[in-house]
């Protein structure tokens, strides 16, 4: 007998089910350049673009929460998110991003391709994207991404799936996609895009399988590529000649742009940081420093052309990556550029040229090798005979990871998240193939004897001026400075917590349920001061922190505000 | 060499009754529901049928596999005994069906890449019950998208 089957009721998107409004308010359509580039003086209660401003100090001039008062902060409401069904890497997703907020909506994305738009007043969704993200795709460190950009009425996001695309930011539809990278080959997309001018700028992830690193810059209308800048030159080209001449390696090189970068309007330039050379571990197959590796790179943001670099570990044999964060100041009228590197140490150059102006350590423990202050590098510990194992400090997390560090203007200090941790690792061999995890050792990072800081150093000498040390584990989110006078940092054990500016005196936590590995930012709204952190531990944690792989996932957007009058 | 093994995994999951419902452990061993390929119109347009056997909590086939990226309209039908559903990822938000006992209903879903998306019944505990498909997109990225450097060795 045939069956006979009853209609179903018609598909519908699972966000309708939910109390997710559908639409946000048209507060991105007049979002532009010029505005990006005077957020922070013309508009500080906005958080726009990804560091706040172009030059990526991740500073507000928002001062209503300050030294006093802040141990009155409360949460104002909480954004839960969780998952649905399986997805990718369901042990290392992880909350990564820097929310932005225009005029009073937040948007933010999360892991496995959501992004939202949030009520920033009060904690209602508006409306939801999400973006199906294959279960097998090649990620080395985690579910996560970074943020997304805001501008001209679009909101624009790279996927795990290497594509980029602009949603429209009033209803969360898709305006245009463009693939961005090749999955078969390990590429992915974790970085928050940087819009400049007519610009969007996104950079590759995908070092640890062995993918050739590239910056890219798209059309913001039409979401056509405009240039293409490849972190690992082709024979013959400028840089080439640190590669082996006769070998595959520069195939394979690493040096992607997994981390946003900043921008001197003046000069027209990106400053933009690339990942470690690949094979991680394994320099014997890649001899040479391997351009444009674990550098900075000055972009010239209409051409793509590198006008000048400084690599911070040539020929890295420790996983050393660049990608952190370039932070532009200003001293005596110099322009000035300011990078604390994987490797331990915090460098100053002049960002007009590239020019070395200071170079000093910043962790207590580096065993892998020494910079002097010239910037010669030195080698003392690295893998190099076939399994025997080598222990350095910093491992491979770096002293401090991805994660940002912070500038305040009132105290001209640098304000520096610290990872005291050191690895295990032997060099191990292996023949390159696509889409392969391609490290060349194994690795163990250490689970005991760590420790972590938030550590203030001076503008104009590199002092250390004060530090906080944490509980005994290091600390692996990025730090906001504001106008109050404060330095706001998260940790793995899941406090967010404030610190005085000026003196590192610990002045205010709250528990936030789950570890923190993201950049907090902080917006008003009709004159009342809100600090956001995204919280949800996971990612990478067995790269810099394998001591707390039990750790709680969460997924949650936290907003504190001082209580209302 | 390699589909004997495939022959000789299916008839040892059948033997160990890890490919029916409370036998050889309390659900069914997610994706051994089969496969099926899809049909592609002239117009590109992928297409297939996925039913919910009696009893079985699998969605059959439990692998669809798609040559490349693109948009797909499974039809499903519940011939179980049994209210299920289907929440299918497509880019934009999840498209989520209810398939009442004996019903059927059509569900167009856009996936822009290869790799594979897993899929199911997210109601009690349908997904670990067996209620979990996966679509698979085989294919390349465009051309345009791929690293500028000569063909790489793969596994």
């Amino acid at each position: 007998m045939t069956q006979e089957y009853i209609d179903a009721p018609p598909p519908v998107n699972l966000g309708n089910l939910s109390t997710e409004v559908g639409n946000a308010p048209p507060v991105a359509r007049d979002v532009t350049h010029e505005r990006i580039l005077n957020a922070r003086e013309a508009e500080p209660h906005n958080w726009i673009t990804y560091y706040g401003a172009y030059d990526g100090q991740r500073y507000s001039l928002l001062d209503q929460i300050n030294t006093e008062n802040v141990k009155r902060l409360a949460p104002a409401w909480v954004f839960q998110a969780g998952s649905q069904g399986l997805h990718a890497g369901p042990s290392t997703y992880a909350f990564e991003a820097a929310p932005l907020i225009v005029d009073g909506v937040m948007f933010a994305s999360g892991w496995d391709g959501f992004v939202w738009a949030i009520d920033a007043k009060t904690g209602r969704l508006l409306w939801q994207y999400k973006h199906a993200i294959p279960f097998d795709v090649s990620l080395c460190c985690g579910n996560v991404n970074r943020g997304v950009a805001v501008a001209e009425g679009k909101v624009f996001v790279a996927t795990l799936n290497a594509h980029v695309i602009a949603l429209d930011a009033e209803s969360g539809d898709k305006i245009w996609d463009t693939v961005h990278g090749d999955v078969r080959a390990g590429e992915s997309a974790t970085v928050a895009p940087l819009v400049v001018k007519d610009k969007v700028i996104v950079g590759s992830s995908g070092g640890e399988f062995g993918s050739r690193g590239h910056l890219d810059a798209y059309d913001i209308e039409t979401g056509e590529r405009v240039w293409r800048r490849y972190m690992v030159p082709k024979p013959g080209e400028p840089g080439s000649e640190t590669w082996p001449d006769d070998g595959e390696a520069w195939q394979r090189g690493g040096g992607n742009c997994w981390v946003t970068g900043t921008y001197d309007p003046e000069l027209n330039l990106l400053y933009w940081g690339t990942g470690n050379p690949a094979p991680d571990f394994d320099g014997e197959v890649r001899e040479g420093d391997n351009l444009f590796t674990d550098s900075v790179v000055a972009v010239d943001l209409d051409s793509g052309e590198i006008q000048w670099h400084y690599q911070f570990t040539p020929h890295d044999l420790w996983d050393y990556d660049s990608n952190m964060e370039s932070i532009l100041f200003e001293q005596d009228g110099r322009k000035l550029l300011a990078h604390f590197d994987k490797n331990g140490y915090f460098f100053v150059l002049d960002r007009t040229n590239g020019e070395l102006v200071r170079v000093t350590p910043f962790v207590d423990r580096i065993t892998w090798g020494e910079i002097d202050a010239e910037g010669n590098v030195t080698p003392r510990i690295y893998p190099e005979k076939e399994g025997e194992e080598v222990h350095f400090y910093p491992g491979p997390a770096g002293a401090k990871e991805w994660t940002h560090a912070a500038y305040s203007q009132r105290t001209e200090l640098f304000y520096c998240p610290v990872q005291n941790t050191g690895a295990t690792i032997a060099r191990r061999r292996r023949e390159f193939k696509e889409g392969m995890p391609y490290w060349g050792a194994h690795v163990i990072v250490d689970t005991e004897g760590m420790s972590g800081a938030v550590t203030a150093y001076s503008a104009s000498t590199s002092e250390e001026v004060w530090r906080w040390e944490t509980n005994g584990l290091p600390v692996c989110a990025s730090v906001l400075a504001t106008a109050g006078d404060l330095v706001f940092v998260g940790l793995p054990s899941g406090e967010l917590t404030a610190l005085d500016a000026r003196t590192g005196e610990h002045l205010w936590e709250f528990q936030c349920g789950s570890g923190h590995h993201s950049s907090p930012t902080t917006y008003s709204i009709d004159g009342r001061q809100y600090i956001a952190v995204p919280v949800g531990w996971g990612a990478w944690t067995e790269g810099f922190l394998p001591g707390l792989m039990g750790g709680a996932h969460g997924s949650s957007i936290f907003v504190f505000a001082l209580p209302e009058e | 060499m390699a589909r004997a093994r495939e022959k000789q995994l299916s008839q040892v999951v059948s033997e160990l009754g890890l490919d029916k419902q409370n036998s050889g452990t309390i659900g069914r061993l997610l994706n051994h529901g089969g496969l099926g390929q899809v049909q592609e119109g002239s117009d590109g347009r992928m297409s297939i049928q996925v039913h919910i056997p009696e009893d079985e909590l699998t969605y059959s086939p439990s692998i669809i596999v798609m040559p490349h990226a693109g948009e797909l309209e499974i039809e499903f039908f519940n011939d179980d005994t049994n209210t299920h559903c289907a929440m299918v990822p497509s880019n934009g938000d999840y498209q989520w069906i209810w398939l009442p006992n004996f019903s059927t209903g059509k569900v167009t879903v856009t996936l822009d890449g290869p790799g594979y998306y897993w899929y199911g019944s997210n109601v009690g505990n349908d997904e670990g019950r067996g209620l979990t498909g996966a679509i698979v997109v085989m294919g390349d990225v465009p051309e345009e998208a791929k690293l500028d450097r000569p063909p790489q060795p793969r596994p």
